[in-house]
């Protein structure tokens, strides 16, 4: 069996906030098979080299969503990332605990901040009392209702998206691409009486600090795709409540300037974005960039057969999309 | 090798310079570019947030343009080519395509899903190709170091970009490979595949230009002198709001920023302002100091 298995450097971050001032990384080297999933090799350090080192897991089958941790920079489960590509794309494996929440010791995070957001989304159904979910028989969904949920029921919360979002790393006010993605589960689920106000609530909540960088879908190990139940959120928020946000003004002015001429008018998007007030709070900006390009305040061209672009709007953006 | 040329919203007006030196590149290089005066612009990812099937039918028509005239589409934009990208792939939807079609059939336009979108980027490594381009150099960028900054929507999500945006998927480095072809020394950094900002600058600025001071950041203290980009978005965030993202991280910055197709033509034989370079609102003249003479 020795041909079969390869030498692999792991380099653990290591903090034990009783005994170290900061962090540092412990280089482990083990002959192990290819196909050896991070957690069982780090599982076999553990037991077999150093039983100090800490680190969350479970299940070992990519359900439970414990052993979430930065494997090269990127935020997988350690149960189901083989040790065999890593070390033939970077030549180690570099394991570290997740991102975005403050690390209790060596791979173990808090997770309060995470499970702070998640409940303040209500993840629950919210019922009308005067309508009480029959007791005695299963309550039915239509197909389409139920495709309506998307990939959103996968998840397992193992936090991979939000160690991965810079939004969150950038602004405490952001909740996560997972409570957002749950947010999204019950906003379409047809027995939920709070759709409403929950779209209300998250317009003004954080929402539109989504960066659509999409590094969350990719970091997904259940193929969620937060960052795209997001964006659904936001076209239900603009339905719900119309435009009220400085995002959601910007997305709708945006699809209203390029309305005209076919292409973006960048001073009107700025004048509705930011209103007559606010646009006077970009000036000092706005001469900066004008003196190199002179551009930023003409019309755009207008392009040719533009009325088809109108013709397209009056049949698809009628203002009553989305209904539940 | 010839394209329909979909140079996107900001080329044509503040981003011209990105326009004239794609056009300069590409007559180089011999790539053929075909215009379409009747493109319109691709929503940019913000008509997709107010309505997606709008968003996928504004970006079918224009594909439809393309296939058309049987041409490939070529973008010099990311955000560009995410948003045409996803188009064909939201068009696979038969629900989506039900509706797309139900407003373009009657204005005479149907779209069969058979235009491939592809980013400049993936143009010159993969059709013209690095040996091709290598060999095509007067004047190579040897002494700079340069940290590519991809731009989120040539890259990602992955499923949909991986066989037709950066091209590399998890790890992409065609970009540093281009770098490293016209002699520059590409730098390697975390921020290369990250954000920049830009799509929340009119939410909160305060954290759109922090975010973009942090990128900037993460490629200086990496030892980039310059940055270069394929996204006009990422380059307004990155150079003409600069001044912005020093206030918010509390430091100056002082980093040239170039367009993707700038860098390749300075070291093709182009001027600086056959390339628009003296239109940045950070000024490129100390990166381009730090090229060694030829020889030396």
């Amino acid at each position: 069996m020795a041909d079969t298995t390869i030498s692999a450097t792991f380099d653990v971050y290591r903090f034990d906030p009783a005994v170290d001032r900061s962090a540092r990384y412990q280089r482990y080297t083990l002959d192990l098979a290819p196909h050896t999933p991070v957690l069982t090799a780090l599982l076999r350090i553990r037991a077999e080299v150093d039983p100090t080192l800490s680190l969350r897991y479970s299940c070992r089958s990519a359900i439970c969503g414990s052993c979430a941790m930065q494997v090269n920079s990127k935020s997988r489960l350690a149960c189901e990332t083989q040790i065999g590509p890593e070390i033939a794309r970077h030549g180690r494996i570099v394991v570290e605990p997740m991102h975005n929440q403050p690390v209790l010791r060596d791979l173990v995070v808090d997770q309060t901040p995470f499970w702070r957001e998640y409940e303040r989304v209500e993840p629950h159904l919210k019922l009308d009392p005067a309508r009480p979910m029959p007791a005695d028989r299963p309550t039915s969904m239509t197909p389409e209702q139920v495709e309506r949920f998307k990939e959103t029921p996968r998840c397992i919360a193992c936090a991979a998206c939000y160690s991965s979002c810079p939004a969150v790393e950038a602004d405490p006010e952001f909740p996560g691409p997972m409570a957002l993605a749950k947010l999204y589960r019950y906003v379409v689920d047809p027995r939920d009486t709070a759709t409403r106000e929950r779209l209300v609530g998250i317009q003004a909540g954080g929402l539109w600090l989504c960066l659509r960088c999409h590094l969350c879908t990719d970091a997904c190990p259940k193929d969620v795709r937060p960052s795209e139940r997001i964006r659904d959120l936001k076209e239900l928020a603009i339905a719900a409540q119309g435009a009220t946000e400085p995002g959601s003004r910007h997305a709708v002015g945006f699809k209203e300037s390029i309305r005209g001429a076919g292409l973006l008018n960048e001073m009107q998007l700025v004048r509705r974005t930011y209103g007559p007030l606010g646009l006077f709070g970009q000036l000092g900006q706005g001469l900066r960039i004008w003196r190199k390009k002179p551009e930023v305040v003409r019309r755009p061209h207008r392009i040719e057969k533009v009325e088809e672009i109108e013709k397209i709007y009056a049949a698809l953006d009628t203002g009553s999309e989305a209904p539940k | 090798m010839k394209f329909a040329y979909y140079p996107g919203c900001v080329a044509q007006e503040s981003g011209k310079e990105l326009d004239l030196a794609t056009r300069w590149v590409c007559r180089a290089l011999g790539i053929e570019l075909v215009e379409f005066p009747s493109f319109s612009c691709c929503g940019s990812g913000f008509v997709d947030e107010a309505n997606e099937v709008l968003n996928v039918a504004i970006n079918a028509r224009n594909l439809a343009i393309a296939e058309r005239a049987g041409l490939n589409l070529l973008t010099i934009c990311s955000t560009c080519q995410g948003m045409l990208t996803l188009a064909n792939h939201r068009m696979a939807d038969p629900k989506v395509r039900a509706r797309v079609d139900g407003a373009l059939k009657p204005l005479g336009i149907e779209y069969r899903g058979t235009v491939r979108v592809t980013h400049l980027l993936r143009v010159l490594v993969e059709e013209v190709g690095l040996p091709a381009i290598r060999a095509k150099v007067r004047r190579p960028l040897a002494g700079l170091k340069v940290g590519a900054f991809y731009g989120c929507h040539l890259l990602r999500p992955t499923d949909e970009m991986g066989g037709e945006g950066g091209g590399d998927g998890e790890e992409p480095h065609s970009f540093e490979d281009l770098l490293a072809a016209i002699g520059a020394d590409p730098v390697y950094y975390r921020g290369r595949v990250m954000c920049c900002g830009f799509p929340i600058q009119f939410v909160k600025e305060a954290t759109a230009n922090r975010i973009a001071g942090h990128q900037i950041q993460d490629a200086k203290s990496h030892g980039a002198d310059a940055m270069a980009t394929p996204c006009p978005l990422c380059h307004i965030t990155l150079d003409a709001y600069q001044n912005k993202a020093e206030k918010a991280v509390g430091a100056r910055l002082d980093m040239p920023v170039f367009h993707l197709p700038q860098l390749v033509g300075l070291a093709l034989g182009a001027t600086p302002e056959e390339l628009g370079l003296p239109r940045h609102l950070v000024p490129t003249e100390p990166a381009l100091a730090r090229v060694r003479p030829s020889g030396a």
